[in-house]
């Protein structure tokens, strides 16, 4: 069941800023990553999804309901953490708190106390007076304070030391698995990477890659790091990796007896064969990083008619 | 009343109240000491003396006629009373709609299920709430203080009163422009180069055409000549000028509620 679409939505605020033409679909119970660099146009297509914008073409929904014509009503069960904290700043935390609950109708503050326990916030001084740490935490636990089924979380973990980061990435997690939908924009690997179902990678406006976590990991090619004894074994295996089409010799180091050969999953059983004939010290996989898939994207020039 | 209607959110409004309170009692406590002080020291005697110094100068058409009224009417009513509530609405309007969106605080408002409608609705709504208490604790002030001091003298209350209302209904009038484009603008700079440029435009013409008669020109480039003492003071019909203030205002503050409807949130 689809919960945000995005049908072909088009901002252009000129000088090739905005977002153009972009598609996609949160699916219910998933979180989906939404990558990109500074200024790429994730927080635009947020705008679209919260309704404080409105879209020159195409269509945003949120649980099937206009996000433009509907905004009031989406909101009664959606969560909205932005990139950028600006509270009111002549409250304190407390009042804000309050001023959250009663904004939402929410009466029940017990889930609000969790919250405020799990993140370890101190609301009692004045806004104003706040650490940038302690507004996010603050802000976060107004996002998720009326216990929403959709959550749209702008770099939520940007500000937050890196205990506090697991932490918050844990949470999401626990989020996803009670069936929480969440959108999550970020330009930091390891929280997409950590969380994340589905994503797309956003660039000059233009989504440039879409993809399943789990199937690119099936898709992509394994590297496996080998340590063999003797200058005569590191020779014949070198030979015999860079002679077989189906595996590559990704690095190697001399001095040390080691190679990295990278090999499809499709491949694997072949290339164990062909390392079982000589005498290893170590084989190891050197894990998948979203990173390294990420970093082709951003250093590629894609995105059509920009200058 | 705020809690059982759904255009005036209670809760909205007694933050806006919280947040701007201090600013409202600090213009509301000015005004009505200028306004107690200009009664206070009229003294027919002293200005009839004047009123000869200055004789066939420029500023003899400023002083007029030596009654309390139509010295306050040239004085407290043209310069003091105006300029100090328009420096009010001016800080006020900016901060109730375009400083919060361009802080981007606006975002938590509406990330709550509450209507674009009810915000806009609810923070006018205190704006103009705000300055009908002001106005009220200014002429019940100045009414006391002619009541105490100028006893012996013989006014006609209902002039002093149309001279308050009518101050009153300029108010709304230059209040709507600045809340207009507090609702129109993202930008804070924008919102008070218009909201404030606009009033004190208005109230700089006013304050030459009142200077010579060669200058009379520019009355009618000001709303504020809408608010004509003169003719509150001799009778003459000034009610349509003042509906004109009253309908400028309504129509302003219903273009604030549909512009800020439609319009692109930067959040």
């Amino acid at each position: 069941m689809t919960i945000i679409s995005l049908q072909h939505v088009t901002k252009d605020y000129g000088h090739g800023r905005g977002i153009f033409d972009i598609s996609f679909n949160v699916e219910k119970a998933t979180v989906y990553g939404f990558l990109g660099p500074n200024g790429a146009g994730k927080t635009t297509a947020i705008r679209h999804i919260m309704g404080f914008s409105k879209p020159q073409q195409g269509i945003v929904t949120v649980n099937g309901l206009n996000s433009w014509t509907n905004a009031s009503t989406i909101q009664e069960k959606l969560g909205y953490l932005p990139g950028e904290v600006a509270l009111p700043e002549h409250l304190t935390g407390e009042q804000f708190i309050r001023m959250m609950m009663d904004l939402r109708k929410v009466n029940d503050d017990t889930h609000c106390k969790k919250l405020i326990d799990f993140f370890e916030l101190d609301a009692s001084g004045r806004i104003k007076r706040m650490s940038l740490g302690m507004k996010r935490k603050l802000a976060i636990v107004t996002a998720f304070m009326h216990d929403p089924n959709v959550l749209v979380l702008d770099e939520p973990t940007s500000g937050l030391d890196p205990i506090m980061q697991q932490r918050f990435i844990n949470f999401v997690r626990e989020e996803k698995k009670r069936g929480k939908t969440i959108l999550l924009s970020s330009h930091i690997f390891t929280e997409v990477d950590a969380t994340c179902d589905e994503i797309s990678i956003i660039k000059d406006g233009h989504v440039i890659s879409s993809f399943n976590k789990l199937e690119l990991l099936k898709m992509t090619e394994k590297v496996f790091h080998v340590k063999v004894k003797n200058a005569l074994d590191y020779k014949q295996l070198g030979q015999l990796i860079e002679s077989n089409t189906d595996f590559h010799l990704v690095n190697k180091n001399e001095s040390a007896f080691e190679l990295q050969i990278g090999c499809y999953p499709n491949n694997l059983s072949r290339l164990i064969k062909l390392l079982a004939a000589i005498p290893i010290l170590s084989f190891n996989e050197v894990p998948f990083s979203l990173e390294k898939h990420f970093m082709e994207f951003y250093d590629r020039r894609v995105g059509g008619e920009l200058p | 009343m705020q809690e059982g209607n759904p255009i005036i959110n209670g809760t909205i409004f007694k933050q806006t109240l919280r947040a701007n309170v201090k600013l409202w009692l600090i213009f509301t406590i000015v005004l009505t000491l200028l306004q107690i002080v200009m009664v206070a020291v009229f003294d027919d005697s002293t200005l009839a003396d004047v009123s000869h110094l200055v004789e066939g100068t420029a500023l003899a058409g400023l002083l007029g006629q030596t009654t309390l009224l139509s010295m306050l009417a040239s004085t407290y009513y043209s310069i003091h009373g105006v300029i100090f509530p328009i420096i009010y609405i001016i800080m006020t309007a900016n901060s109730l709609i375009a400083s919060q969106v361009d802080r981007g605080s606006m975002a938590y408002l509406l990330s709550t299920p509450t209507k674009r409608s009810t915000i806009i609705v609810t923070q006018a709504f205190y704006l103009i709430v705000a300055l009908v208490v002001m106005f009220c604790i200014e002429t019940t002030a100045g009414f006391i203080t002619i009541q105490v001091i100028h006893s012996d003298m013989d006014i006609v209350v209902a002039d002093f009163i149309m001279l308050n209302v009518g101050l009153f209904l300029l108010m709304f009038a230059i209040s709507s422009i600045s809340f207009f484009f507090s609702s129109y603008c993202n930008l804070s700079k924008n919102s008070l180069a218009f909201g404030a440029g606009i009033p004190i435009a208005f109230f700089l013409f006013q304050l030459l055409s009142s200077v010579d008669d060669s200058l009379n020109v520019f009355s009618y480039f000001t709303i504020n000549a809408l608010f004509d003492t003169t003719a509150i003071l001799e009778g003459e019909n000034y009610w349509w000028k003042l509906i004109v203030l009253l309908g400028l205002g309504i129509v302003l503050y219903i273009a604030s509620l549909e512009v800020f409807k439609r319009k692109d949130l930067p959040l």
